[in-house]
């Protein structure tokens, strides 16, 4: 479920931006370092921590918009695969100098341990991280299919200039995605970060994986890049309890490149047609 | 003019003779270090550079190079180098014959998840690869010191003054229109598939060359050299450089070696400072540092030579006519095009009008092989071209112009006169009075007047109905994918429904 949320604040970006936010894998991470920070000075319990993860994360978003991505918004996209791969090194050597290169834990979302449900002993932190994540994933996908401000991101992902002409001020609504797809990763982040642990080198990980995810549900599209990630969670899960955590990512990527080139518009099709 | 200019001659050349001269053997190391990069640099300038594709394999190509040469050392010595070069070129052959498809973001996803998978086979199949220890001690019939910088050194010029010989002329000007205009690019028959082929394969080669120089100098390889910070190392320095500048890796790779040098009291920042300069270099000057310095030096690169128009436009081979019979297109429900017939023969002009959206450009697409034909046939002579790929179309003998010109600083004169130099007997011409001058009219009327003089036919679209009865032979209308009249201009323009549906006259119109 944590994928998923990565998955669907990379598609966000994406869509926004017009091209792929290579340092989203980092945000991921930074969301997860801000979790233990905050943990650290403040004390808060976890439901208190996640705003403030949020809105740090939503920040760096909209930063991460104004430097690596509007400026490039007229250049072809290698451009902003190259800003952002940049801006992907800068947080995580900036994470390494800052906070050393050891993982790090993040504190627990509702404490640790276990909790007894219908004779079932489950993890409380896998819990929260599946009730949070559709919490949040509902959430997003009122906004975005509900209100007029979801409704006029949408316009402006899809087609910016006609977007732009009906008077949408589009570099506001780009820079609102970004701060939404951050605050997105930053969450993921500090649900994962209890588990998983927060070192700056996961970030391209999570880059890949959320990559992987939207290029199998369909470029673009936001419930394919959701079903995409539960599809990799699902698979990584079976897979690597069969053979192993290395062959498991071997055979996704094997899978991923057949995907690619054998169904280029990926599993369930491309929303909009992106001819050259 | 000499491709590289003495400038840079001078700077690619200095750095080894130095060294040698001059230098410590740690020197002389750092030295042999910013050639092997450079070199992979150099590879990398080729796919990214040239024809704007992102490609995050070439680091584990690099590895990929690394370890061939650790794996065949001990039984090829010194034909290692050029094996482990071959074996990233065929590795690159073999996967990316369905990957050079792919748009730019897939083609980014699909080489970043090769790179993956080279990886975890470097750090898990340690029978081959020592696993995370990886290989050492296969060093013995290798060159060391000074004779491996001299070697590779003596590679990288090669490909340095290769390469800026390659890009200067009509190569360049091919990859320009490849990576800013694939369909012009198609339409003068250009085969897009096979440059990338060659691009990545000849990238792959270099990287392996690299990854095998590497190895040689560490003595050591593991699986590090495949990893992601190496890819990033190289797209980064080849940003900063300058990436299709032919000077754009040595520099980069300079800065990739000396940086950290500097820099390491300073431990991990200096990767931060080189992240940072590299999003300034993207954003404010994306043509590099060796840009930079060009302008500066106030040497401005060497402009693309527009295309001349030759003396003479005179053809004898190719084939006499070009025919259309019932070709018809259909976008969802909607018939674009419907048993659409005519000939256009050498030496005539015929104009193609009709209405907004009557399918005049669906059908120049359809003729050049950018939209694919729902029914009917099209032959130049006896010769089938419907169903081929654009740019067997155009070599076939058609060539077209766009209706926006293709490259941002270009002239549609200069779109005109590429189109007519490709040598194509048949040429499609879209809109090219659009937005013109009065003046730019009459030259673009005497162009085709020459073009057809020279016994060349022209199939001419536009909405200036005085230009087209001017320079034209016959006139095809058409209405909602129809041919609703074809003949002389008077006759066309005198008849009815062409009058009704196309200059606005409704007594037809009820």
């Amino acid at each position: 479920m944590a994928y998923a949320l990565i998955a669907l604040g990379f598609v966000l970006a994406l869509n926004a931006a017009g091209a792929v936010n290579f340092a989203h894998g980092d945000l991921v991470v930074l969301g997860g370092a801000v979790a233990v920070l905050a943990g650290l000075w403040t004390g808060l319990p976890g439901p208190l921590l996640l705003p403030i993860v949020a809105l740090v994360l939503g920040a760096t978003g909209i930063l991460a918009a104004r430097i690596a991505i509007q400026p490039l918004a007229a250049r072809p996209p290698e451009a902003t695969f190259v800003a952002t791969i940049a801006l992907a090194a800068i947080i995580e050597q900036g994470l390494t100098v800052g906070l050393g290169a050891a993982p790090l834990t993040a504190p627990p979302f509702a404490g640790s341990g276990t909790i007894d449900i219908g004779g079932l002993a489950l993890g409380r932190q896998p819990l929260a991280i599946l009730a949070v994540g559709a919490v949040l994933v509902a959430a997003v996908w009122f906004l975005l299919e509900r209100t007029q401000l979801g409704r006029r991101m949408r316009a402006v992902s899809s087609d910016r200039y006609m977007a732009r002409a009906v008077g949408i001020p589009v570099g506001r609504y780009v820079m609102l995605s970004l701060a939404l797809a951050g605050a997105l990763a930053g969450v993921a982040g500090f649900l994962l970060g209890h588990q998983f642990l927060v070192a700056p080198t996961q970030g391209a990980g999570h880059m890949l994986k959320a990559y992987i995810a939207v290029a199998i549900g369909g470029w673009g599209s936001v419930p394919g890049a959701l079903l995409g990630a539960l599809g990799i969670g699902l698979f990584e899960t079976f897979v690597s309890a069969a053979v192993g955590d290395a062959w498991a990512s071997a055979a996704l990527y094997v899978a991923v490149l057949a995907v690619l080139v054998l169904r280029p518009q990926g599993l369930f099709g491309e929303p909009v047609g992106r001819r050259a | 003019m000499r491709p590289l200019g003495w400038f840079w001659t001078v700077v690619l050349v200095l750095p080894p003779l130095l060294a040698l001269l001059v230098l410590p053997s740690f020197g002389q190391r750092m030295v042999t270090l910013v050639g092997i990069y450079a070199l992979m640099g150099v590879g990398y300038q080729l796919v990214f550079g040239q024809l704007g594709a992102l490609n995050l394999a070439q680091g584990a190509l690099f590895g990929l190079g690394a370890y061939a040469l650790a794996l065949l050392a001990p039984a090829a010595g010194l034909l290692a180098l050029p094996l482990a070069a071959i074996v990233a070129a065929a590795t690159a052959a073999l996967v990316c014959g369905p990957l050079l498809r792919l748009q730019s973001h897939y083609f980014a996803l699909a080489t970043l998840a090769l790179a993956a998978l080279v990886n975890l086979v470097a750090v898990h199949v340690a029978d081959l690869t020592g696993g995370a220890n990886g290989l050492a001690g296969f060093t013995a019939a290798l060159p060391t010191g000074a004779a491996l910088l001299s070697l590779v050194w003596a590679c990288l010029i090669v490909a340095v003054v290769l390469y800026a010989r390659l890009f200067r002329g009509s190569l360049g000007h091919q990859a320009r229109l490849l990576r800013e205009a694939p369909l012009a690019a198609a339409t003068l028959g250009i085969d897009g598939g096979r440059w990338r082929f060659a691009a990545f394969v000849a990238g792959a080669a270099l990287a392996g060359l690299a990854g095998g120089f590497s190895a040689t100098l560490s003595g050591v390889v593991s699986p590090d050299v495949t990893s992601f910070p190496i890819m990033i190392l190289c797209l980064t320095s080849v940003v900063l450089g300058g990436s299709r500048h032919p000077m754009g890796a040595v520099l980069g790779a300079v800065i990739a070696v000396c940086l950290p040098e500097m820099l390491r009291d300073l431990q991990g920042l200096w990767l931060l400072a080189y992240a940072a300069a590299t999003l300034v270099v993207v954003r404010w000057a994306p043509e590099g540092l060796a840009g930079l310095i060009d302008r500066w030096r106030g040497a401005t690169a060497a402009a693309t030579p527009l295309p001349m128009l030759p003396d003479s436009l005179a053809l004898s081979g190719g084939p006499r006519e070009l025919v259309l019979e019932s070709v018809s297109k259909s976008f969802g429900g909607v018939a674009a095009l419907s048993d659409v017939s005519f000939t256009v023969d050498r030496g005539e002009v015929v104009g193609l009008i009709g209405p907004n959206g009557s399918g005049k450009t669906t059908l120049l697409n359809v003729i050049g092989g950018l939209e694919s034909a729902d029914g009917g046939t099209i032959r130049l002579d006896g010769q089938r071209i419907d169903g081929l790929s654009p740019h067997r179309i155009a070599r076939a003998g058609i060539g077209r112009t766009f209706q926006t010109v293709p490259l941002a600083d270009e002239t549609r004169r200069g779109d005109i006169v590429r189109a007519i130099t490709s040598g194509a007997p048949f040429l499609l011409l879209d809109e090219p009075a659009a937005g013109a001058s009065d003046r730019e009219r009459r030259d673009i009327a005497r162009l085709v007047d020459q073009v057809s003089a020279a016994g060349r036919g022209v199939l001419i679209v536009d909405h200036d109905i005085d230009l087209l009865t001017r320079v034209c032979d016959r006139l095809v209308c058409l209405d909602r994918g129809r041919v609703i009249a074809a003949g002389r201009p008077a006759e066309v323009r005198a008849d009815p429904r062409v009058r009704a549906t196309f200059l606005g006259l409704d007594e037809a119109a009820a």
